[in-house]
């Protein structure tokens, strides 16, 4: 059913849509993003510069954008979600020509004020088209091989073009939630059954080509990988970050060391203290209990994006709900797993809490999405 | 099962009533519609189970990887596996009695993560304050060039460590490091040689010899399996103090340039003392020179790489070698008439010593017609084999790896006159190593000794190159020379020394020889009746200017120092004075 068929009268307008927005969301949005600021002054040594000031700026931006997002109507997004990810893509190829050289990779679009990364607003862009996509497709349709490989298609050609910069981590992110949403919208098991043969294959032939002239992941893809089976391997190498970090989450033991008194982070034990890894300061410093409350607050705000998921009618604002949400998801479980040695370290942010600012801006402009999605989602009857 | 959506019973029946049948389809699409959605939803539902289920699983381990790792002990990173890759354990090297020559020392090494930096221009304006040596600038630039990694001292003292701690940089960084020390500086230098790092590491680094013993032993020294057993050398550091104290001003007095002696003991071999001047301190090796003639740095072992004609020293090897092969004895008389033509050859004596001299008075008298007609009697070929025998052949087996590198000079083709010119020192260039150890071998009772610089108990002797009469009448022919010889400035009170002097023209680097510059050296042994050690002491260009004329030979220049050498060293070595009562009988008996 599309958006037409709404008894618009229903939707609120004007400023009143402020009280309608998922409000739970946004408080929970605040607090992980508090915890973050808390977090970069602690690993700065107690000092608002270099970090924690820029990223309290940049979340009130995306507060602002969020905000903005969530009074344009759902069904405009829809309607230009194709558009959103076709310049999304564009800016993908840009990045291979006049991209910034960062950490190995190139990922960055210098825009002078802003350093922006494309391959961050991919993952909304994704989700957003196949959202659309399914809304448009007929429900008989989906399982039809043909209307499949259309979405597979539009999920691989931005994963491709993320891979080869490369940025494992991200790639991962983009087949996980556009396979997330496929799933979502009925896609029958057959193919995923499928996926899930040809990835084992994939991964055994990756592996098989370690060290073969056709190798295809870089050396220290392979390293890191080692690493993941076995940090102790190369505890001052490649397996230094994972071993840090357990010693950190160690230390924090079930309280924690207490605000400002971490010692792996702050002494410069690990190198992306403030980025990939700020997890483990505040493991260090606030413990287990610390720990397990940022991972509820997540949890919830995953709880309360299916909640309004489920009340909605729409396939477009259903899917994307849960795509945003689920792409929080793959955020926070990859990078908390990477960071307590579950995952093998593939570079993936803490959202809203690791310093940096396209990963910010981009999350907060979904949640906007799913505001939008929210606040005018048919009401009454 | 599909219901069609014009079911034509009811549309029949609807046109009967007169009803449109459209409504009924419509109906019934709306109906397939809902239903559809409603499979759809339900799937969807079905699904987002299925997810929040794996969510949940995903939730619950996280939070137990949480609590496990929180209720486990933080664990310090095993350094070992890394560490291990690097050794840098390495032994000590300690003299004969045990006192330490070279050690390790831990320090530590400082250097930089740029990228880490807080203050970079800071950081590098303080470094340059702590370390004179560094400049500032430079050092700025390195920081910000965007380097990872690079290295600012590789070992720094205590004080320095502090001093750089208190610029509280979070991106200089401090690592532990094994430094070798030689608490005695440049008393063994040439030997001990020096070490510096290999494969560096911010948690160790491997310290190798780069030359001395250090090098030629460096697999022993760095055998994990010996780490805690020290070398022990055959110096003896107290005679090496003495001995580089006398040499060092004995130099001086001389106006000589370099200087070099080897004191060893006739029987085992072992090197008690040796040193070569100027020298160095291990400590901070100089580079080598890059221009000029290598024999001028100080990193040049005269005593073992300085091979030079060391003239009439070499005179008691051929007339020992005539008295072993039963050709003369030490009263035989040769004829010195001189000068001897050999071809176009002309062998003169320094000074004309009448038509014939004794055995003994040929070397007392240092006369090389006398000696080169010995030397005819003994031939090339079998000269040749004794000096083989001796070890002057072939580089000495010393454990220096310079040693190996200093082979003897030897004539291309060892024609009669080459065998009449070596026979008194000429035509051969050796060390003054080889000298020592040939004099060992001649004067210990004949048998032949290896130079070693390893303490060794009780060594097997060596083949026998002598008879024991022969070493005796050797020794005794070189206690005259000093008693009423060219070595006469070598008597020490109570140590009978014996010896032989021997003055060689340096030869230039164009051909030929200078007339001024020479190379003096004194060959001793004491005491001469029952030798103990012999001592090798060389000058390099000395000039002796008390008197009218510069006096350049080595009974004026040589053996002054050697004798004062002897006299502070042979206390040391714990040898008694003996007061030589019959000493003119003896000596009369042994002449005629």
């Amino acid at each position: 059913m599309s958006y037409l068929e709404y008894t618009v009268a229903t939707v609120p307008s004007g400023a009143r849509k402020i009280l309608y927005m998922n409000w739970p969301i946004v408080i929970l949005l605040v607090t992980v993003a508090c915890t973050g600021f808390l977090m970069l002054y602690s690993v700065a040594g107690g000092s608002m510069q270099p970090w924690a000031e820029p990223q309290m700026k940049r979340f009130l931006l995306g507060l602002l954008v969020m905000f903005v997002v969530a009074m344009v109507p759902i069904w405009f997004w829809r309607n230009v979600s194709a558009l959103a990810y076709l310049v999304s893509l564009t800016l993908l190829l840009a990045v291979e020509f006049f991209g910034v050289t960062g950490m190995g990779a190139q990922r960055w679009i210098d825009l002078g004020f802003f350093r922006l990364q494309p391959s961050e607003l991919a993952k909304i862009t994704l989700v957003m088209l196949l959202a659309a996509y399914y809304d448009w497709l007929p429900v008989e349709r989906v399982s039809r091989p043909l209307w499949v490989l259309l979405p597979i298609t539009i999920i691989l050609v931005p994963t491709a073009i993320v891979l080869q910069q490369p940025d494992l981590g991200t790639a991962l992110l983009l087949l996980a939630g556009g396979g997330i949403v496929m799933f979502l919208a009925g896609v029958s098991w057959l193919y995923f059954g499928a996926v899930a043969a040809a990835a084992g294959g994939l991964v055994y032939t990756v592996l098989a080509s370690r060290g073969t002239p056709w190798q295809l992941l870089k050396d220290y893809q392979f390293r890191r990988i080692d690493t993941f089976l076995d940090p102790a391997s190369d505890p001052l190498g490649s397996g230094y970050h994972i071993t840090q970090s357990k010693i950190a989450l160690g230390s924090g033991g079930l309280t924690g060391r207490g605000f400002m008194q971490g010692t792996q982070s702050r002494l410069n034990f690990l190198p992306e203290k403030h980025t990939d890894f700020i997890f483990t300061t505040l493991a260090e410093e606030f413990g287990f209990i610390g720990s397990l409350s940022l991972l509820s607050l997540y949890g919830l705000i995953i709880v309360f994006c299916i909640t309004s998921a489920l009340a909605m009618r729409d396939r477009f604002s259903a899917l994307l709900t849960l795509g945003v949400g689920a792409t929080l998801f793959l955020y926070f479980a990859i990078n908390m797993s990477m960071v307590m040695g579950l995952a093998p370290v593939v570079g993936v942010p803490l959202p809203l809490v690791s310093y940096g600012g396209s990963a910010m801006l981009v999350l907060m402009a979904a949640f906007g999405l799913v505001q939008s999605a929210h606040v005018h989602r048919p009401r009454g009857r | 099962m599909r219901t069609p959506l014009r079911p034509l019973p009811r549309i029949l029946e609807a046109r009967a009533r007169g009803e449109n049948p459209d409504a009924i389809e419509r109906e019934n699409l709306r109906l397939r519609r809902e239903s559809q959605r409603d499979r759809s939803r339900q799937r969807a539902e079905g699904r987002l189970t299925v997810l929040g289920m794996f969510f949940v699983c995903a939730f619950l381990l996280i939070g137990f990887r949480m609590g496990a790792l929180a209720a486990s002990e933080p664990e310090e990173p095993r350094l070992l596996a890394s560490a291990s890759s690097i050794s840098a354990t390495r032994a000590d090297i300690v003299d004969r009695n045990g006192r330490v020559l070279a050690t390790n020392l831990a320090t530590h090494s400082l250097y930089a993560h740029p990228q880490d930096m807080v203050d970079p221009e800071r950081a590098a304006r303080e470094l340059g304050r702590i370390f004179p040596d560094m400049d500032a600038e430079a050092l700025l630039r390195r920081f910000t060039d965007g380097r990872k990694f690079m290295w600012i001292k590789k070992t720094i003292s205590p004080e320095q460590r502090q001093a750089v701690h208190d610029i509280g940089e979070p991106g200089l960084l401090f690592g532990p490091r094994e430094m070798r020390l030689y608490p005695n500086g440049r008393l063994a230098a040439h030997i001990l040689g020096g070490a510096s790092f290999g494969r560096e590491g911010v948690h160790s680094a491997e310290v190798i010899g780069v030359a001395g013993i250090e090098k030629a032993l460096d697999e022993r020294l760095r055998d994990p399996a010996h780490a805690h057993e020290p070398l022990r050398l055959s110096i003896d550091l107290t005679v090496q103090s003495a001995m580089r104290r006398v040499l060092e001003g004995g130099m001086k007095l001389m106006n000589a340039k370099g200087a070099a002696a080897v004191l060893i003991e006739v029987d085992t071999g072992q090197i008690v003392s040796m040193m070569s001047l100027p020298d160095f301190d291990p400590n901070d090796r100089p580079r080598p020179l890059t221009a000029g003639d290598a024999g001028d740095s100080p990193l040049f072992n005269r005593a073992v790489q300085g091979v030079y004609e060391l003239g009439s020293a070499m005179k008691i090897v051929t007339v020992a070698q005539a008295m072993e092969a039963g050709l003369v004895n030490p009263s035989t008389t040769i004829e010195t008439k001189g000068p001897l033509t050999w071809g176009r050859f002309r062998i003169r004596d320094f000074r004309n010593y009448g038509p014939e001299l004794s055995v003994t008075n040929v070397v007392v008298k240092s006369s090389n017609i006398g000696t080169a007609r010995i030397a005819m009697m003994i031939g090339a070929e079998r000269q040749r084999a004794f000096l083989d025998s001796l070890g002057l052949l072939q580089p000495t087996p010393v454990e220096l790896i310079e040693a190996a590198g200093a082979a003897p000079l030897l004539p291309p083709r060892w024609s009669e006159i080459s065998t009449m010119t070596i026979s008194y020192g000429h035509g051969l260039s050796i060390s003054p190593l080889h000298l020592a150890a040939a004099y060992a071998s001649l004067l210990n009772g004949g048998t032949r000794v290896t130079p070693t610089l390893l303490a060794q108990d009780a060594p097997d002797p060596g083949p026998r190159v002598v008879s024991e009469t022969v070493s005796e009448a050797a020794a005794s022919m070189l206690r005259q020379v000093v008693v009423r010889g060219t070595a006469s400035f070598g008597e020490v009170e109570g140590y009978e020394v014996g010896g032989k002097t021997g003055t060689a023209d340096k030869p230039k680097p164009s051909g030929g020889y200078y007339d001024e510059k020479v190379i003096a050296t004194f060959a001793s042994v004491f005491p001469a009746s029952d030798p103990k050690y012999v001592l090798v002491l060389s000058l390099d260009e000395p000039e002796e200017t008390s008197g009218e004329e510069p006096r350049r030979t080595a009974g004026w220049t040589a053996v002054p120092v050697a004798a004062e050498v002897i006299r502070r060293v042979a206390p040391l070595l714990g040898l008694r004075p003996a007061v030589e009562q019959d000493g003119e009988t003896l000596l009369s008996r042994a002449s005629n």
